[in-house]
């Protein structure tokens, strides 16, 4: 039914009035005609409308001479009438297409390349191989061969393993993955010894291969024997060389500090917060978003995406101005908030020296407070973690 | 007489075949929705219309159709879509 409706439209149909006295006899020879009606709506005894279409309507005449009614056109509808309004305004009909013509050219073009994933590998030096193989801004997408670039970036920089281009819109997204260097092995076939990597107190040694020197509990140094690869044989005495294996769980400690002043938490962020988006040239701006802000504090944030090219201050850049409301803290607040955001930083730092795979068993804080300025904060973490280490030996 | 009997030669025969009796006999099919959607195929015109009754002819008699608002939708050859609220249907 919806598919009739707009084909109709399409097509272009009347609403007609019709006034006579013999209706029914009109529309039974409309329809013994082939004259399609539809929608009719008998509106009194000698009047009613229907729809029709433009072709069957010039094959009303000798009806209406028959029947002896009047028709009356009540409305156009459709496309047609539409386009036949448009007729004398050809630039219009122009501009639209130009319009069609370069939303297509502009959408296909690349204007944003974005890398993630990079850590280790510079993000620049992505960037400018991929200029080279010319992913940029400004280049048409269909030009850009991106199973070939892929596979030249892996080339290139040996750094990733993985590299894919996705074209989302007029972004390309470049997603890399960068290999992890397998960690030097010594051979098995080679002597080794089992040294420990920090200070700390055994906690857990588990021994594959060698001889376990320490005990539970032992305080050992950093660089300290823990597993040794000579087994001398206690009756024979005769020396055997092992490749030493073992996990030793030890504890041990990191310290983290951070500081926060008072001053800094005076305000706190409520969580509320608005984006702006403002279009930037040298001479002139373009507010995309409606420039009142709905807070009665706030801090504002700002960001520049430089477009088309723009390096910067030059050229077109996208301002992006982060909004947060905020909120004055009362004094109780601001000495527990001044504490709580040293802490935090305290903690982070502790969290950058701890390797993957450790344990976090215990922390404590330890505030110290600077007079009218704020609160340092030095965190001690206990951690549990492998700090087998090997080390070949020399075997003379 | 001789009519009669043929028709019922047809009916049997349809009924044996399982043959649509609208098409052999030259009935008119109604096709109801609810009260509110009705649709006659094999009409034979329309005798009156107004909002409040239609009647149709057609091979068995006149269909007179009671209801408020009626309005016809579609009207073809074959066929006329009643819509509105109906509230009886006599055949006379």
């Amino acid at each position: 039914m919806i598919f009739l409706k707009i084909w109709n439209y399409f097509l272009g149909y009347l609403v007609i009035r019709v006034d006579g006295l013999s209706l029914e006899k009109f529309i039974n020879l409309c329809v013994s005609r082939g004259v399609k009606l539809w929608g009719i709506k008998r509106i009194n005894y000698t009047s009613l409308t229907a729809n029709i279409s433009i072709k069957d309507f010039k094959s009303l005449p000798p009806i209406v001479r028959i029947v002896r009614c009047k028709v009356k056109i009540k409305e156009k509808r459709g496309f047609p009438f539409l386009a036949y309004r448009f007729r004398h305004r050809k630039m219009l009909i122009a501009g639209m297409l130009i319009f069609l013509v370069i939303l297509y050219i502009l959408s296909s073009i690349i204007w944003v390349v974005e890398v993630e994933g990079a850590q280790k590998v510079d993000e620049e030096v992505i960037y400018k191989l991929l200029e080279q193989k010319g992913v940029k801004a400004g280049v048409y997408k269909g030009k850009l061969n991106l199973w070939d670039i892929e596979n030249q970036l892996l080339i290139e920089l040996p750094g990733l393993s993985w590299v894919s281009i996705e074209l989302k819109g007029t972004k390309a997204i470049v997603r890399v993955v960068e290999g992890v260097k397998p960690p030097k092995l010594i051979d098995t076939s080679t002597p080794c010894n089992i040294v420990a990597s920090k200070d700390g107190i055994i906690h857990q040694p588990i021994v594959m291969e060698g001889e376990l020197v320490v005990e539970v509990g032992d305080t050992v140094r950093k660089g300290q024997l823990l597993v040794s690869g000579i087994i001398e044989h206690q009756d024979t005495q005769i020396v055997r060389y092992v490749h030493a294996r073992a996990n030793i769980w030890a504890r041990t400690w990191y310290e983290g500090k951070g500081q926060a002043d008072f001053s800094s938490v005076l305000k706190t962020r409520t969580g509320r917060k608005i984006t702006h988006k403002v279009l930037e040239t040298k001479n002139w701006q373009i507010n995309i978003d409606t420039p009142d802000i709905p807070f009665d504090e706030y801090e504002v944030e700002e960001k520049r995406q430089p477009l088309l090219g723009g390096d910067g201050d030059k050229g077109l850049a996208w301002v992006i101005r982060d909004y947060y409301e905020v909120k004055r803290s009362s004094g109780r607040d601001i000495d527990r908030i001044a504490k709580e955001k040293a802490s935090e930083e305290a903690m982070e730092n502790a969290l950058k020296n701890i390797p993957n795979g450790a344990k976090i068993i215990d922390k404590k804080f330890k505030y110290d407070i600077i007079k009218d300025i704020g609160y340092k904060a030095i965190v001690y973490v206990e951690v549990l973690e492998d700090i087998a280490e090997q080390i070949e030996l020399s075997v003379n | 007489m001789k009519k009669k009997k043929l028709q019922q030669v047809k009916s049997t025969m349809s009924e044996m075949f399982e043959l649509p009796k609208e098409i052999t006999l030259n009935m008119p099919k109604l096709n109801l929705i609810g009260d509110s959607q009705m649709l006659v195929e094999n009409h034979r015109g329309i005798i009156e219309y107004t909002p409040n009754l239609i009647r149709v002819n057609s091979t068995v008699g006149v269909i007179k159709v009671h209801g408020d608002q009626l309005n016809l939708r579609n009207i073809a050859a074959e066929d006329i879509m009643i819509t509105g609220k109906i509230k009886s249907i006599e055949f006379i």
